[in-house]
């Protein structure tokens, strides 16, 4: 097996190992226009076709275990979500049943609290993929699609803004409940706003399968079959678009994912499309999901929060959840006192690239950043800038609605930003 | 024989030898801990993953215990007719701490490639017969004796050696 | 099927429309920040007990304190360096503390200068005036002593 998939031994940056018949080696990253994300990535082409792809990873090693082990289990709960930028709340829902889990009182936690974790996790999700397909779209050249998208995408960064006061690290969640309520009259704001993007995110499903220019760039691109899914293990949405039907909200439920419904969405093709149709489909199933959190809300009392106590008894558990990336797996070890003695995390991103990798086998070096984009390298965005005046150190921070409006006096009366 | 082997045999569908399996624990509801030590780990994986055919491996935690090294294999068998899946955490227990030594897993999983290098990368566990165990995420200037993971070294250590290294960089971009 | 001009109608519509920033114009005045808007906590004063588990709990360890009974003590604030996760609001034994939603705060709260810009929350007793303000120029100078550390080691 390993001699079939060696693609990636081949860690020599120069081209000196080149495998046999490459004839150009492109290097990629770390710091390149294309990847907001530090990685390097090596491809090898004979003519215009790729024959083998490589990836080099550890440019933005931040020491987050390592950091966890010297602070408490309070402390880490708000250091956990800030393993990744923009799927911050479902690290710190996996996170929380780590410690519910050893500290015993999973039994305790309330089901109006549970259904406001999964309203964070699902706008997550929902925001997470909008951003995707955009991104994708202006990837394959389709900058329309870009624009519209994020337009529709504030909808419901606006919605987990008006929750929580944060627009992409909503940190809702404790060992024990949640933090803040979805109180009544938030919650009947929400709903129009939900269904206007509903309608919104139809439109994109619309044309993303009927559209030619976006469609050719994605049809028959980078297919990776079920068999070679199977060896690659590819997670999430990546794997649910080669015939993998796995998605943990089904397969092993936590919080109340088996009691709420919605459709497991799964395509066998295996090429872009059908990992970006598994993906729009999925943010119409969650879109549904926060109606009807919403809904049930209404009918839910409960204590919001129960008591945990500091110290954490021995043991050890692994939970994982379900990113909008893939599965997100945390392994924490407790030892009795109040801080962990060991906790691993691995997001979903590393466990899909190699299939990336090999869905390039053989491709154009032309769909290379679509193919690349695919497994949906990770960033983190806020719509806040920080500007900076060189020369008084002046500092102002504003919103996006500011900045347009400083901008635009700027430029109609002639005179500098600041 | 426990509740819990019998348990995970009937799910799995297979035999599990005696002689190999340390322990079985049952977590909660099909979530299981499998413990082997470092020398039937291989041999039990081999029935895991050709007999009971888990091909899904979502990643490998090393952990440091007072007097050895753990190796935690998270692996998953997928009930693909019931949309299922039964997590399995097989951990490789007395791995020796003056030599860490274990038997790598990569020709049942290609995914264990990352996850062994970075093990080898933070807590220094050499895996045998890993085609290409090298370096994977720490950077080219750390020295190779710094396992950053294990408990000897503390936060403030760490800290000197990272500023140590950018010390370094700096000085050879200002040459 | 394939089509061409799927988004032509939308396309259309955005052309009538005119431009998407001409609302900003109009409403130079009221943009109010949400009312949930997290940002640095504030303690009221009759109310702390000097417990510190605040102190304990804050993950970037932006709070500290120094005290010597429940009535005596006195807690400052790291700003640049808190991340307004709330977390010393939800877990104060006597809901002392409250998440500061000043709507004119966004404008002025993000110093980045994270060596010495303190602020006392609180200070009780006999720490109350001049030793609260010692104690602030001390944490400002050592900042200053820090800066001026880390310009040397970039070579400024």
């Amino acid at each position: 097996m390993t001699e079939q998939y060696r693609s990636r031994f081949r860690t020599l940056t120069d081209g000196s190992d080149s495998p046999p018949g490459a004839d150009h080696h492109i290097f990629i990253g770390p710091q390149h226009p294309w990847a907001e994300e530090p990685a390097h990535f090596i491809i090898h082409l004979k003519g215009e076709r790729v024959v083998e792809a490589d990836i080099r990873i550890g440019f933005n090693l931040r020491g987050i275990e390592k950091a966890m082990e010297n602070r408490t289990w309070r402390q880490n709960t708000m250091l956990v979500p800030r393993a990744c930028g923009i799927c911050s709340a479902v690290h710190q829902n996996v996170y929380v049943r780590v410690v519910e889990k050893l500290a015993g009182v999973e039994d305790q936690i309330s089901e109006r609290a549970r259904l406001i974790r999964m309203f964070s996790l699902e706008a997550e999700r929902v925001h997470s993929h909008i951003l995707w397909y955009g991104i994708l779209a202006h990837d394959a050249g389709f900058d329309t699609m870009l624009h519209i998208s994020w337009r529709d995408r504030e909808i419901i960064m606006d919605i987990v803004e008006d929750f929580s006061g944060n627009r992409v690290n909503p940190a809702l969640m404790l060992p024990g409940g949640v933090k803040r309520d979805i109180p009544k009259d938030k919650a009947d704001k929400a709903r129009p706003m939900l269904n206007k993007l509903i309608k919104q995110v139809e439109y994109h499903k619309k044309v993303f399968t009927e559209e030619a220019s976006i469609r050719n760039r994605l049809e028959n691109v980078g297919v990776l079959t079920k068999d070679d899914a199977k060896i690659t293990t590819p997670n999430g949405p990546t794997g649910r678009g080669s015939g993998l039907p796995f998605d943990m909200r089904k397969s092993f439920p936590y919080e109340l994912y088996d009691k709420i419904d919605w459709n497991l969405v799964c395509y066998n093709e295996g090429d872009i499309l059908a990992t970006t149709l598994v993906r729009i489909d999925e943010t119409l199933e969650s879109l549904q999901m926060c109606n009807q959190i919403l809904d049930q809300l209404e009918s839910t009392q409960g204590e919001l929060l129960a008591r945990v106590k500091p110290r954490v008894p021995e043991g050890s558990y692994m939970a994982r959840g379900e990113a909008p990336r893939g599965e997100d797996i945390h392994y924490g070890i407790a030892n009795g006192t109040d801080k962990p003695e060991r906790y691993k995390i691995r997001a979903p991103s590393l466990g899909n690239i190699d299939a990336t990798l090999k869905r390039m086998d053989g491709e154009y070096v032309a769909d290379m950043p679509v193919i690349l984009r695919s497994y949906d390298p990770c960033f983190s965005c806020t719509n806040r800038v920080m500007l900076i005046n060189e020369v008084t150190g002046e500092k102002i921070i504003m919103n996006q609605d500011e900045f347009a409006r400083k901008a635009i006096k700027a430029k109609r009366y002639n005179r500098p930003f600041f | 024989m426990s509740d819990a082997l019998k348990e995970l045999e009937e799910i799995l569908n297979v035999t599990l030898p005696g002689n190999l399996v340390e322990e079985v624990v049952k977590v909660e509801e099909g979530h299981f801990n499998v413990f082997s030590n470092a020398t039937n780990a291989f041999e039990l994986m081999k029935i895991l993953r050709e007999d009971a055919g888990i091909y899904h491996l979502t990643t490998i935690s090393g952990v440091e215990k007072d007097d050895e090294f753990n190796v935690c294999y998270h692996i998953q068998h997928r009930i693909e007719d019931e949309f299922r899946e039964v997590p399995i955490n097989f951990t490789v227990t007395k791995i020796d701490k003056n030599k860490p030594k274990t038997p790598s897993m990569i020709d049942f999983f290609v995914a264990a490639d990352y996850y062994e290098r970075e093990i080898y990368d933070f807590y220094g566990v050499y895996f045998e017969n890993h085609p290409f165990l090298q370096r994977l995420i720490l950077p080219e200037r750390w020295p190779d004796d710094v396992k950053p993971m294990r408990k000897e070294y503390g936060w403030e250590q760490i800290k000197e050696i990272t500023m140590k290294i950018a010390k370094e960089a700096l000085e050879e971009a200002k040459e | 099927m394939k089509k061409v001009l799927v988004m032509g109608g939308e396309a259309l519509k955005n052309h009538a429309k005119g431009p998407v920033t001409k609302h900003v114009l109009k409403q130079i005045s009221d943009h109010p920040p949400p009312e949930d808007i997290r940002t640095i906590p504030r303690i009221i004063e009759d109310r702390c007990i000097m417990c510190g588990t605040c102190v304990k709990v804050c993950p970037s360890h932006c709070l500290e304190m120094e005290k010597d009974d429940k009535e005596n003590g006195m807690i400052w604030l790291l700003k640049p360096q808190c991340m307004w996760c709330g977390h010393c609001q939800t877990y104060c034994p006597v809901d002392a503390i409250h998440i500061d939603r000043d709507p004119n705060l966004s404008v002025s709260l993000f110093s980045f200068n994270v060596r010495q810009d303190y602020e006392m929350l609180v200070a009780k007793g006999s720490y109350k005036g001049d030793v609260a303000d010692k104690k602030l120029q001390e944490l400002i100078d050592e900042g200053g002593k820090k800066i001026k550390e880390i310009d040397e080691f970039r070579g400024a």
